[in-house]
């Protein structure tokens, strides 16, 4: 919502109120600004009149124009079309400087001497109020030529925009943020002065009848002119210019002037379009959905309440008869009936949806009041009138709570000052309670809340002393929180392993789920309304933003690219998981003397080492792909105490190089798995163990998880560990391979004999020749 | 020989593998001294003795030389060796080894231990949402403006992606009794997407409820200049009336620039002032919806991005979601 000073000042005496102030008390009565900026034209730039204007001798597109500027008469040559329509104009005198940093000296165009600038407002530092040249006229004052535009405090104005919220739709005009102004300035409202014009054509009723079926939830009041020329001055130019309002012709600019001054709703029609014989007949009908259509002839509906109007009903300024209509509907009615059938709503509705100006007596007369002013304009005596009576929200709040909501004490008498400065009525019902009536332009006063939120933007948060609350001590620590420091830890060791955290969009393209076989949110649970192609699904994995954000890297020439992100994934019935993924790409480390400057790609050894320095100890098993992003040949299962936890894989060759990523490595895990369990401590014994190698042949194809699992099946407690240290294989094997295992083993309650270990080997030995066929090297 | 050639010997060694040879030479088995004492056999007894006396000083003479000179050839030795081993250190530092946390996730955290700290409990929600939990109980009712369909990410059977971490309140709410002191920290989504929007996002929402009439505009007051001085430091905190649906009275909180320390410079606008957080009393609508009675609370919401855009001087919203290291590895 713009408004500038000046404008407020028709509704408010600003008088001894700096900018600062005002600037304060907006932000302090809850109307943000977002912008505050003063005009102040240059000096040297003064009033002109034009005496005489002819075309420039050698350009077509010049004109030579005479023009007083008090002292004297100068010859300005002025390029605007528009000067050929002007009589009074801005001067920009010889010496003068221009806010756009252009200095006025004489000049010769073509052959013909200029002594000075005619300005544009855009020139002055205004906003551009007409093409062209600004043409002035008494609307902003007494014109004298030779007199500084500076002088002019009409136009040498204030902008100031605020930023309304969605409840303020009273504050929607000049006038409604003059009204709450003056609550918090304290300084009354000016009383609106209206003078009815004495001369008429004939009686509204004598040329017009108003027809009302049924009960009618709305209020209207028309009024009938005709209109022989629709001028406007540099003024409201000036300010709609300033408002940033965009007007089709001149009766639609003063029709919008009106709205945004006033706040009251307002239309005008080709009153031919109600013609039935002699008489127009204007009929108002309510749907049973609640809208309220204006009829017109045969019975069509040629506007509706708040919504639209036909655009051929429409008045324009070379219309004869126009029918100016003023009216209020109440939003939410208005709201839920547009909502029901999806009407299609014109400029209107944002504000009648969030409540309009009930007074439509004070819309019509500031209309009216302006018409007179600017135009040649005959109107119908009285007007055609409907009144909806809308009941008043009555509202009982108690001082006692209004204090406890705001944490200060208040009283009865300053409460009530507050509110009457804002128009609700307030009657005392006994030491702590009031009954609050809000008036018809509060619409959004419901409850004693609401009164309260009235309470503190008048007199002000900082009135309110910060108090610490007291409340009964209670653990409010829980799992989630527990959960929450857990997967920080994680986090951070992630970050000690040289990866980077990345947080990338729970969207993800579905073009690329399907092109690689990724697991994709079934169509029945889609998203209804994406905002872009590639971000038209939910992802089911990290690692596909994971690889966007590689590619995005090796395009900056990103060598060794090390990610990781903790988000949420899910699977085709739009079940929800919480995952962590990795992904490691290009170099191993990074370039330095220790590498001579050519690092190793990662491998799949460094890869799960470094994963397993973050997430502890796991196990894997090779797997089979389930899509198009893995590796056939290293793709593998991830397990956690025997319980699997994610999946990790190389990514696909081909993908790789469709995508021009060099080799990459991608892990994903359930954050869950991976959360740290109880974990009760073992006694150490305190006898001598000893580490023992076994070198079998094994079928090449066998892969170690089954050795281990075989191993495992044993169950003998004199097995503390084993593990593989090395893996051989040549053409003598053949078909087989060679595998070492180590193994520790040690007793709990003696010191073991070379028998006891050899019987241990031994056992080992034959427990893999019969399930694995296994032979000793 | 003469004593002076024999110190000769070991003092022309220059390596440790010489004076080796050299001491093998002297002090061997057969070597020039033992020679010498051989000679002892034959020395007439009465010469014996000078002999034995002149022989053992020359022996101790002789190793007291090879001592010293062992000694200097071994620091030679250790520093030539130690030489060998010198490493220019200037070439092993900024080895880029280790990661960094995301901005907006490491700000999420700090404004977390604030809140734990503060005894708040943390809650979670699930992002698919449905109509109630994200607009109706939270005093929304349907043709709300701020429902506006453009702003919500909708499903084709009717649930939505949550706007707002506020679905996190109303289901805590639902599933428990007051009184409650919890934060909702987590991402939401809008239907938004240029400079300064993204359609994901994060917030962190806070609530306390307590039975009674207890909880005022004051204990929200206080407790957010408190979090904000945590986040911001010393910074001036301006709190000015705005509207919320779920909340009343509602307030927004502004803090002092932290680039012109309010002077006024483009990032604040020239006001002097940054919007940091929205926040309120609970409307009585909102415990109407979940079953509370007689119940007060306040509660406030707030941006994760804003913050971390605020605390590093991050300019761009989108770079933040685009994992690219060269914004990452500055915060590592």
């Amino acid at each position: 919502m713009i408004v500038t000073r000046r404008w407020l000042e028709e509704f408010i005496d600003l008088e001894g109120i700096d900018n600062s102030t005002l600037y304060d008390t907006f932000n302090r009565i809850g109307l943000e600004v977002d912008r505050i900026e003063s005009y102040a034209i240059p000096r040297g730039v003064v009033i002109g009149k034009i005496v005489a204007c002819e075309k420039h001798p050698h350009a077509d597109k010049l004109n030579v124009c005479q023009i007083d500027i008090g002292t004297a008469i100068k010859q300005i040559v002025c390029g605007a079309a528009n000067v050929r329509e002007a009589e009074y104009v801005a001067v920009a005198t010889l010496g003068s400087t221009l806010p756009n940093g252009m200095s006025i000296k004489p000049v010769t165009l073509r052959g013909i001497e200029s002594e000075g600038m005619v300005c544009s407002a855009g020139e002055l530092g205004l906003p551009q109020a007409e093409d062209g040249i600004w043409i002035l006229d008494e609307s902003i004052g007494e014109l004298e030529p030779g007199k500084e535009l500076q002088t002019y405090t009409n136009i040498n104005d204030t902008l100031i925009e605020l930023e309304l919220t969605a409840n303020r739709g009273d504050c929607l005009s000049v006038y409604g943020v003059a009204r709450d102004l003056s609550a918090g300035l304290g300084i009354k409202c000016k009383p609106f002065e209206y003078k009815q014009k004495e001369r008429f054509l004939l009686g509204i009723g004598r040329k017009a009848e108003f027809h009302i079926e049924g009960e009618i939830h709305a209020s209207v009041r028309y009024k009938l002119a005709d209109i022989k020329r629709v001028n406007i001055g540099a003024l409201v130019k000036l300010r709609l210019a300033f408002a940033q309002i965009e007007y089709k012709d001149n009766l639609d600019a003063l029709l919008l002037y009106t709205t945004h001054a006033t706040g009251v709703m307002l239309r005008c029609y080709d009153a031919e379009v109600f013609r039935m014989q002699e008489k127009f007949r204007v009929a108002l009908r309510q749907t049973s959905t609640g809208k309220v259509e204006v009829l017109g002839k045969n019975n069509t509906a040629v506007s509706m309440l708040g919504a639209y109007q036909q655009a051929d009903a429409k008045a324009s300024e070379a219309t004869q008869s126009v029918l100016f209509e003023a009216f209020y509907i109440e939003p939410e009615p208005l709201v839920a009936a547009i909502s029901s059938e999806q009407i299609q709503t014109d400029a209107l509705y944002y504000q009648s949806s969030r409540g309009s100006n009930p007074d439509l007596y004070f819309g019509t007369c500031y209309l009216t009041c302006l018409l007179d002013r600017y135009c040649q304009i005959e109107w119908y005596e009285g007007v055609l009138e409907h009144r909806c009576e809308i009941e008043q929200q009555k509202i009982v709040a108690g001082i006692d709570k209004l204090s406890q909501i705001l944490g200060i004490k208040l009283e009865q008498r300053k409460v009530a000052q507050v509110l009457h400065a804002l128009g609700f009525d307030v009657r005392r019902k006994d030491h702590d309670e009031m009954v609050i009536t809000s008036p018809l332009f509060r619409h959004d006063i419901r409850n004693v809340h609401d009164i309260a939120e009235e309470i503190m933007r008048i007199i002000g948060i900082d009135a309110i002393t910060s108090k610490p609350m007291r409340f009964q001590e209670r653990m409010s620590q829980d799992d989630i929180v527990d959960r929450y420091y857990a997967l920080r830890a994680l986090r951070q060791r992630a970050i000690s392993q040289g990866f980077f955290e990345h947080i990338s969009y729970l969207f993800a393209p579905k073009a690329i789920h399907e092109k690689y076989q990724v697991v994709s949110l079934d169509s029945a649970l889609e998203l209804a309304n994406p905002i872009a192609e590639e971000l038209n699904t939910l992802r089911t994995t990290l690692a596909i933003n994971l690889l966007s954000a590689l590619k995005h890297n090796v395009n900056h020439t990103q060598k060794r690219i090390m990610l990781f992100e903790v988000g949420t994934v899910f699977d085709a019935q739009r079940n929800p998981s919480e995952k962590i993924a990795f992904l490691y790409s290009g170099y191993q480390e990074p370039e330095g003397v220790r590498n001579s400057g050519k690092p190793r790609a990662i491998t799949f050894d460094v890869f799960v080492s470094v994963l397993q320095s973050i997430l502890g100890p796991m196990s894997f098993c090779n797997t089979t792909p389930t899509n198009d992003l893995m590796h056939p040949y290293q793709s593998a299962t991830a397990y956690r105490d025997q319980t699997v936890c994610g999946t990790l894989f190389k990514l696909h060759p081909k993908t790789a190089q469709d995508l021009g990523v060099f080799d990459t490595y991608i892990a994903e895990f359930d954050v869950d798995a991976l959360l740290p369990s109880h974990i009760n401590a073992q006694t150490i014994s305190k006898f001598q163990g000893a580490y023992k190698d076994l070198s079998i042949v094994i079928d090449k194809t066998l892969s170690y998880d089954k050795v281990h699992a075989a191993i495992q099946q044993i169950k003998n407690p004199l097995i503390k560990r084993f593990y593989p240290i090395d893996i051989y294989e040549d053409r003598q094997l053949g078909e087989k391979k060679s595998l070492t295992i180590r193994f520790f083993i040690q007793s709990d309650t003696q010191t073991l004999e070379d028998a006891q270990i050899d019987a241990t080997m031994k056992q080992v030995l034959h427990v893999l020749q019969e399930s694995i066929d296994a032979q000793l090297r | 020989m003469q004593e002076q050639e024999l110190k000769q010997l070991i003092h022309n060694a220059t390596t440790l593998e010489a004076l080796e040879q050299v001491r093998i030479s002297l002090f061997g088995k057969k070597g020039i001294l033992a020679q010498e004492f051989a000679k002892m056999k034959t020395i007439p007894n009465e010469e014996k003795k000078a002999f034995a006396s002149w022989l053992n000083n020359l022996k101790a003479t002789l190793q007291e030389a090879f001592e010293q000179k062992h000694a200097i050839l071994s620091a030679q030795a250790l520093e030539q060796q130690m030489q060998s081993e010198a490493i220019d250190v200037s070439l092993y530092g900024m080895l880029p080894l280790k990661g960094a946390l995301h901005p907006v996730a490491a700000t999420m955290d700090r404004i977390i231990d604030f809140f734990v700290s503060m005894n708040f409990s943390v809650k979670t929600g699930p992002l698919v949402e449905d109509d109630f939990h994200n607009f109706e109980a939270l005093n929304l009712p349907k043709f709300h403006p701020a429902r506006d369909m453009q702003d919500t990410f909708y499903f084709h059977d009717g649930m939505l992606l949550r706007t707002h971490t506020s679905p996190v309140q109303i289901r805590t709410m639902l599933a428990q009794k007051p009184p409650i002191r919890m934060i909702a920290p987590g991402a939401v989504f809008r239907r938004d997407y240029d400079l300064t929007h993204t359609p994901m996002f994060h917030q962190v929402e806070g609530l306390v409820v307590e039975e009674g009439d207890v909880v005022s505009f004051a204990n929200l007051k206080w407790i957010l200049t408190e979090f904000l001085h945590h986040m911001f430091g010393d910074v001036e905190v301006r709190f000015r009336p705005s509207f919320f649906p779920f909340t009343e009275p509602s307030a927004e909180v502004d803090i002092s620039c932290i680039f012109c320390q309010g002077k006024g410079c483009r990032v604040c606008s020239k006001t002097g002032w940054l919007e940091v957080l929205g926040c309120g009393i609970v409307d009585p609508n909102v415990f109407e919806m979940v079953g509370y009675h007689h119940v007060s609370g306040y509660a406030f919401g707030l941006g994760v991005e804003r913050f971390a855009m605020l605390l590093h001087q991050i300019g761009d919203l989108r770079s933040l979601f685009e994992g690219d290291i060269r914004l990452l590895e500055q915060f590592r």
